[in-house]
């Protein structure tokens, strides 16, 4: 009886089983066709879901990076050249600029179509020419207050008459875009003419950025608030396939302009082929897959087994790909996976409120926080030692950048801390109350936050730790109600006044300067330096200025962090660039290493 | 039984108003203002005031929280603040992978939970229950990370038997993105669920229908399959049940994990933004499906045991 049981319970158990076999199979079985793709298919990856492809929310790296395969800028930047330079893209040439530097005239390069799409429906969906009044109405979108733009402080009191169009659109509560500018006209076809409110450099540098693409009006009117899923562009590679949450897929643009390869760059550019494809037509690559990863373990994974061909190192895989004199290891080396470090310009930096009666009137316990602070350590330990240690606000490679400075407050010394601890008040620390101290809630923040607990100890300063979600951190800083908080800041565009505006007391909070920085001799310093062309005038001031935030610590000044990225021996024409977003159109893929 | 029904669904009202409450009350007091995330570093006073102003988070509170109950009414949830997206469009787009990979897990996970339950109840006190209950034990203490590690590196790296990850709208090559999360939900699920069906099952094999039957001569695949099987099926429907509609909300970690672009992450994502809009969409749709599922376990209970009858 208990024999035959058993042997019931046996087919049984077979049966049980059987499901879970068959899913298996079915699985193997399905395996699994493949959509094809070209031979010359770029495989990429951005870490962040994409947020929507409409220049004018471009507001975070990798949104601008996707749309910018597709729509292009009056201005790019020189793929090879540095230190970075601009060039002109849908332009011409570069701008003619009056002598008084407030006005600039632009000349468009004729012939250049926008994609083809179903929102022109004059022409039967074929893309249409590129023209002055394209420009005029992208510009405008970037103003319209309806639209609330996140990128409209590029243009905020810098062109003639366009502050004056938004303040008009709010009070109508609709904006008219037929109505004339003073400071923004077509003086013909292909002719577009700016006039400033006031002399600036930095005009050049934000018609290079994907928020001032140029759209064309019939996609923007054709698909209403779903323009943002579109991308109706004059770029080299055309929308195929859009899930932002997972896979966006280009193709070439069979009606992209002709535009060529550089045939011009640095001097090592030659020796590491990076010019070998000089005066080809762009773009190279066929297809760009571009995958979202919002872990970093599988992008890595698909990285080390070819799916991909450009990788960052995760935070957790550094050693393992790096070794300690920060070279690639060797196994890495005999797959031909190459290693670029390059510069991110950017700054990490730990915050004062300098609107806090405690904090903003003691500069002696600033600076004694600062000294207390170990730099060399904190990077090690958080950045597997890919930073250096930055000693004023203006990262290297930028105009003001000084590489002799030695900040008198950022080596750390906890004897000289602990003096002037003393010196404002507080020997060891006695009668200070527990600092403040603002954190995001996250793995790393709390491990950087008990990290900073440790080093304030050592000189007898307790921190209050509060933790907050992303938006309550940014509630809580922008409303000044933090002490201290940790920050990084990566630039907009390549000068030194992207990051000194930092500091500038009119941007303070709720604007970028969420220290509160506030100093009259700094701001008259910035408004004259915004008035100055590049040249040892601007760098001096420059330089005066960076002395000036570096005496008043508003900030711990951390690390300008080092991107380390690897790619594949078969991926051709990679060098890494900050602010190039459209540079994939320079990559391709040798189908015959990759086999 | 209609009378019943009628009476439930009144009684969803207060809920949905309750979870409406709950929601907006847990938002404004820890869910930050989205305003400085969506404009960016840059934005100015002016430009926040602006920004407030067109969404409406200038407004008394009271007013917005109207406002949300009409949504809530309307089914008209807006658009994501953060993506733009309109987010009836967001779930639709994210319930076909989330259901892609949670039905046939949560099916796989049910057969094979249920028939291991009965057969460790069954074999009660041998080595294969001990050894089922040890290896459950393993599986609950093991969190889903560390299947999830363990798999994308030896299973799909090392050993190339699963892609690493990724996701296909078309079939059947979802399919082969679909299968190693499936695998390790239903480890990571079997443990518990096999555990609970064991005793739910052994709680009925102690009764003494079975001893009667037993003694009447009855086979012991009769007495598991047509009487015990049945008769342990209020709790296990209640589980069952209970459970479908928390699949639509996907599995957070394994679709972060394995890039499915599921409901899992469009929630948590919206959480970190302050996304009001889908948090508020996806809180009511689940209390929604939740009281459902409910209503629905109470109903399935009069067809499984005739001695329950809804008044």
């Amino acid at each position: 009886m208990i024999w035959k049981a058993n042997k019931n319970k046996k087919s049984q158990c077979q049966h049980l089983l059987a499901p879970f076999l068959i899913v298996s199979l079915l699985g193997s079985a399905c395996s699994f066709k493949s959509h094809k793709e070209p031979p010359n298919t770029l495989h990429l990856s951005v870490p962040e879901k994409i947020k929507g492809l409409d220049p004018i929310y471009a507001e975070d790296l990798y949104s601008g990076t996707v749309l910018a395969q597709s729509y292009e800028t009056l201005l790019g930047y020189h793929y090879l050249k540095r230190p970075y330079s601009l060039t002109p893209q849908l332009a011409e040439k570069m701008p003619e600029v009056s002598s008084d530097g407030l006005t600039y005239t632009f000349h468009l390069k004729e012939g250049v179509l926008f994609q083809d799409d179903p929102c022109f429906k004059a022409t039967g969906g074929k893309g249409r020419e590129l023209t002055a009044e394209d420009v005029l109405y992208s510009f405008k979108r970037l103003a319209d207050p309806k639209l609330t733009s996140n990128g409209w402080w590029v243009f905020d009191d810098r062109i003639k008459g366009l502050n004056e169009w938004r303040e008009a659109s709010l009070k109508a509560g609709q904006s008219d875009y037929s109505k004339e500018i003073d400071g923004l006209k077509a003086l013909d076809r292909y002719t577009v003419q700016i006039k400033l409110k006031k002399r600036s450099q930095l005009l050049l540098y934000v018609l290079a950025m994907p928020y001032t693409s140029i759209v064309p009006r019939e996609a923007v009117e054709h698909y209403g608030r779903e323009f943002i899923n579109h991308a109706v562009g004059t770029g080299p590679f055309k929308l195929a396939e859009y899930n932002p949450n997972s896979k966006i897929i280009f193709k070439k643009n069979p009606t992209f302009r002709k535009e060529l390869y550089p045939s011009e760059g640095e001097p090592e550019d030659q020796q590491q082929g990076l010019l070998v494809d000089a005066g080809k037509s762009l773009p190279l690559a066929d297809q760009l897959n571009i995958e979202v990863y919002v872990e970093m373990q599988p992008m890595w994974l698909n990285f080390l087994s070819g799916k991909l061909d450009v990788s960052s190192i995760p935070k957790d895989n550094f050693s393992s790909a790096i070794t300690s004199d920060r070279k690639l290891r060797p196994e890495l080396v005999s797959q031909g996976i190459q290693l670029v470090k390059a510069p991110m310009l950017d700054i990490t930096h730990a915050s004062f409120n300098m609107a806090d009666p405690l904090l903003g009137k003691n500069k002696y316990l600033r600076q004694a926080l600062s000294l207390a602070y170990d730099e060399n350590s904190f990077i090690d330990l958080f950045y597997n030692g890919a930073a250096v240690p930055a000693q004023g606000p203006i990262p290297p490679g930028l105009d003001g950048y000084n590489s002799q400075l030695k900040n008198p407050y950022r080596q750390f010394n906890i004897a000289r801390a602990k003096e002037l601890l003393a010196k404002a008040g507080y020997p060891e620390g006695k009668g200070l109350p527990p600092l403040e101290y603002a954190s995001v809630a996250s793995s790393l923040g709390r491990q950087q936050t008990e990290y900073l607990q440790k080093m304030f100890g050592a000189i007898g300063v307790k921190l209050n730790v509060n933790t907050y979600s992303w938006p309550q951190f940014l509630e809580t800083v922008k409303n000044k109600r933090a002490q201290i908080w940790e920050y990084a800041w990566a630039g907009d565009y390549p000068d030194a006044e992207n990051f000194l505006q930092l500091f500038y007391s009119k941007n303070a909070s709720p604007g970028q300067n969420d220290s509160n920085y506030s100093n009259p001799e700094f701001d008259q310093l910035y408004v004259k330096s915004l008035d100055l062309p590049a040249g040892a005038e601007r760098t001096a001031l420059y330089q005066k200025m960076a002395s000036m935030v570096i005496e008043d610590a508003p900030w711990i000044f951390g690390a300008h962090r080092m991107r380390f990225t690897l790619f594949q021996k078969w991926l051709k024409n990679y060098k890494p660039h900050e602010f190039a977003h459209g540079n994939f159109k320079y990559y391709r893929v040798d189908p015959n290493l990759k086999q | 039984m209609i009378a019943y029904i009628i009476r439930r669904l009144l009684n969803t009202i207060p809920i949905i108003f309750g979870v409406t409450l709950i929601v907006f009350i847990l938002f404004n007091l820890v869910g930050g203002d989205p305003t400085y995330q969506m404009l960016g570093r840059h934005a100015n006073a002016q430009q926040i005031a602006e920004l407030r102003h067109e969404y409406g988070f200038d407004q008394p509170k009271y007013i917005q929280f109207f406002s949300y109950l009409k949504q809530v009414l309307t089914f008209d949830y807006g658009r994501s603040y953060a993506t733009k997206q309109p987010i009836s469009q967001m779930i639709l787009d994210g319930m076909g992978p989330s259901l892609s990979l949670m039905i046939p897990s949560f099916l796989l996970t049910t057969i094979l939970s249920v028939s291991i339950g009965l057969m460790v109840a069954y074999f009660r006190g041998r080595w294969i229950d001990r050894l089922t209950v040890i290896f459950c034990v393993l599986g609950m203490s093991l969190p889903m990370l560390a299947y999830i590690l363990f798999g994308q590196y030896f299973l799909a790296f090392k050993w190339g038997m699963f892609p690493i990850s990724g996701y296909d709208t078309q079939w059947p090559d979802r399919m082969q993105y679909l299968l190693m999360p499936m695998f390790i939900f239903v480890a990571v699920s079997l443990g518990y669920d096999v555990r609970f069906y064991r005793t739910a099952i052994l709680e009925e094999v102690n009764q003494d229908y079975v001893r009667t039957a037993r003694a009447k001569g009855l086979s012991e695949p009769r007495i598991f399959f047509k009487h015990v099987l049945k008769n342990s099926m209020v709790p296990i429907l209640t589980n069952i049940v209970i459970e479908i509609p928390l699949l639509i909300l996907g599995a957070f970690l394994l679709e972060s994990f394995f890039g499915i672009p599921g409901l899992g992450s469009i929630t948590i994502d919206a959480v970190h933004n302050s996304d009001f809009p889908v948090i508020k969409a996806m809180t009511t749709l689940v209390a929604i499906l939740y009281v459902f599922g409910n209503l629905a376990t109470d109903i399935l209970y009069t067809l499984v045991d005739p001695r329950v009858s809804l008044k």
